[in-house]
């Protein structure tokens, strides 16, 4: 295991990005059984992954760092976007729609990305930072959570 | 800590960019009737009327203005700092260059020197107004330094093309002497197509290559290289022609041409290591314009003829790879700012088009289709004249597609504004 916070984080961020590239090609190959399983798995693993910055990272950098609190806050909007792309994504793949499948995959990749560089650039590094003696006690409860 | 990068009201009006990218196919359209109109003379020789007027119907019309109206709203974005008075930039950018590009089309196809003139200086000082504004955000930058080294070098020999632009309209009018017009008109096409283009497409490649299609990254030594050599290369070949060194202006040429060459083909390799399997339409543009950027180096490097060169960078690479990039940034940005009207105005009832729902993927393809049709066809056109007009025809059909996709999203975008707004 990782020794790093930003490091366990961009794991994450890839693993969600392998996840979501499954689906795609799940609606491809047509298979809605397949897909409705992948989405699933990409849907925990990514709300997952908000579920661990919100409840876990977030509040402990606000915690040594309050001035962290306008982008966290931020980060926390685009989840809430990202969220309900997630729901819009779950209803088409209950009502078979194949293109409105790969239209939300494609709003969500794009979304997704430009939210993980920002995160990827600023905000992990500012929690390394900050969050210096800590990071084994935050790194097992990301872990756990 | 300078969290600047995390705000997401730095993107300009809406408006801003898509009033260049709307603004744009109708050039494309344009240059592919002019094709069809003119058919197979058009084709004869670089040095043809209707040839520079299609050139810069394209070059400043369509690929002009999309890289400016792509660059005023990704600059803020990638380099974390917003361009200065961006409303007045952008207009000022967006109807001087649209003056221009009609402008110079009318004097180098119609021989009117007074269009020519009134073309040449509002080209020239809409690229100006808009250069010196990015300037100031690019030096300000601090954002990923592969692109932001791309695209300071590709605002560099934006200038110099700019310059030997004027330079050769004020010779043409008859102004003053060049010793060598033609090696000057070379000089200006490689700092244009190789320089600003060129060095752009490896900036925004750098940029959104990983992120759209999920590939490695460029290698660190490209990125950091890469653009500086060919800036420096590109000077170096210039005035090595200019002052009459015509070997080591071939030498030097073909050295940047060798770069170029290498860039496209680390770009396919990444293609085919994306992590990103799907086949989306855009990936297809990428794919045409790479190829068709080493055709163009292997048809220089064996004496084919200029014309040749032309359509593989011009419709290739220059028509291609911009339709191909509206396609994700049209439907992104609208999707994005309903976003975030949607928000201001907490109508949480009314669900958003995704971008599927803003932009059809089956019309893209098929413009895609269109466009690789085209690109054969004209290809083919310099040697066997028949296939000039059809060509053109099909090149303005897929650009037509292009601009119908485009005022579909931007009707989209208005009908759901307005309804956000009740």
């Amino acid at each position: 295991m990782t020794d790093s916070i930003a490091t366990f984080m961009t794991d994450d961020h890839q693993r969600c990005d392998h996840l979501l590239a499954a689906c795609e090609q799940a609606v491809s190959g047509g298979d809605w059984t397949r897909l409705a399983e992948q989405a699933k798995d990409f849907s925990n693993a990514l709300l997952g992954h908000f579920d661990m910055e919100e409840q876990v990272l977030f509040p402990e950098l606000v915690a040594v760092s309050p001035w962290a609190s306008g982008p966290t806050g931020m980060m926390t909007m685009e989840h809430g976007q990202m969220r309900s792309l997630v729901e819009e994504l779950e209803d088409a793949v209950g009502t078979q729609d194949a293109d409105a499948c790969l239209g939300i995959l494609e709003t969500l990749h794009l979304v997704i990305q430009q939210h993980n560089s920002k995160e990827e650039g600023i905000l992990y590094p500012m929690a390394e930072e900050n969050l210096g003696d800590q990071t084994p006690d935050i790194l097992s409860r990301l872990q756990a959570a | 800590m300078d969290t600047g990068g995390l705000s997401l009201d730095q993107a300009p009006p809406i408006d801003i960019p898509a009033r260049f990218f709307l603004t744009a196919p109708l050039f494309a359209i344009a240059a592919g009737l002019l094709l069809a109109w003119q058919g197979p003379t058009l084709l004869v020789s670089r040095w043809m009327p209707g040839a520079l007027a299609a050139t810069h119907l394209i070059a400043i019309g369509y690929l002009g203005l999309i890289m400016c109206g792509a660059l005023l709203q990704m600059l803020p974005v990638i380099a974390g700092a917003p361009v200065p008075a961006v409303r007045l930039v952008g207009t000022l950018t967006h109807l001087l260059l649209t003056c221009g590009a009609a402008g110079l089309a009318l004097g180098l196809g119609g021989g009117d020197s007074a269009a020519l003139l009134a073309g040449g200086v509002s080209a020239g000082l809409g690229f100006l107004a808009f250069v010196f504004p990015a300037a100031i955000a690019l030096v300000r930058a601090r954002g990923v330094p592969g692109t932001l080294l791309a695209l300071r070098a590709a605002a560099i020999a934006l200038v110099v093309t700019v310059i030997l632009g004027l330079l050769l309209v004020a010779v043409v009018l008859g102004w003053p002497r060049l010793p060598d017009f033609s090696r000057a008109v070379d000089a200006h096409a490689a700092w244009g197509l190789m320089g600003w283009v060129g060095l752009l497409v490896i900036g925004v490649a750098i940029q959104v290559l990983p992120m759209f299609y999920v590939t490695p990254a460029y290698p660190a030594p490209m990125r950091r290289w890469l653009a500086p050599a060919l800036l420096i290369g590109i000077a170096g070949a210039s005035v090595a022609w200019i002052i009459g060194d015509a070997l080591l202006g071939r030498l030097l040429f073909g050295a940047t041409g060798l770069g170029f060459v290498g860039f496209a083909v680390t770009t396919l390799v990444l293609i085919r290591r994306r992590q990103r399997p799907r086949l989306d339409p855009t990936l297809i543009h990428w794919w045409s314009a790479m190829l068709s950027l080493c055709m163009a180096a292997v048809s220089w490097a064996f004496a084919a003829p200029p014309t040749l060169v032309g359509v593989l960078l011009l419709v290739g690479l220059g028509v291609g790879l911009p339709a191909g990039m509206l396609f994700k940034i049209m439907p992104f940005l609208t999707w994005f700012h309903l976003q975030h009207r949607q928000l201001a105005a907490g109508r949480f009832d009314l669900r958003i088009p995704h971008m599927g729902g803003l932009l059809s993927i089956r019309w893209a393809q098929a413009q895609v289709g269109l466009h690789l049709l085209a690109l054969g066809l004209l290809c083919g056109a310099v040697f066997v004249p028949a296939l000039a007009r059809p060509g053109g025809l099909i090149l303005a059909l897929s650009s037509a597609v292009l601009l119908v996709l485009l005022i579909g999203v931007a009707r989209t975008y208005r009908r759901f504004a307005e309804r956000l707004a009740l």
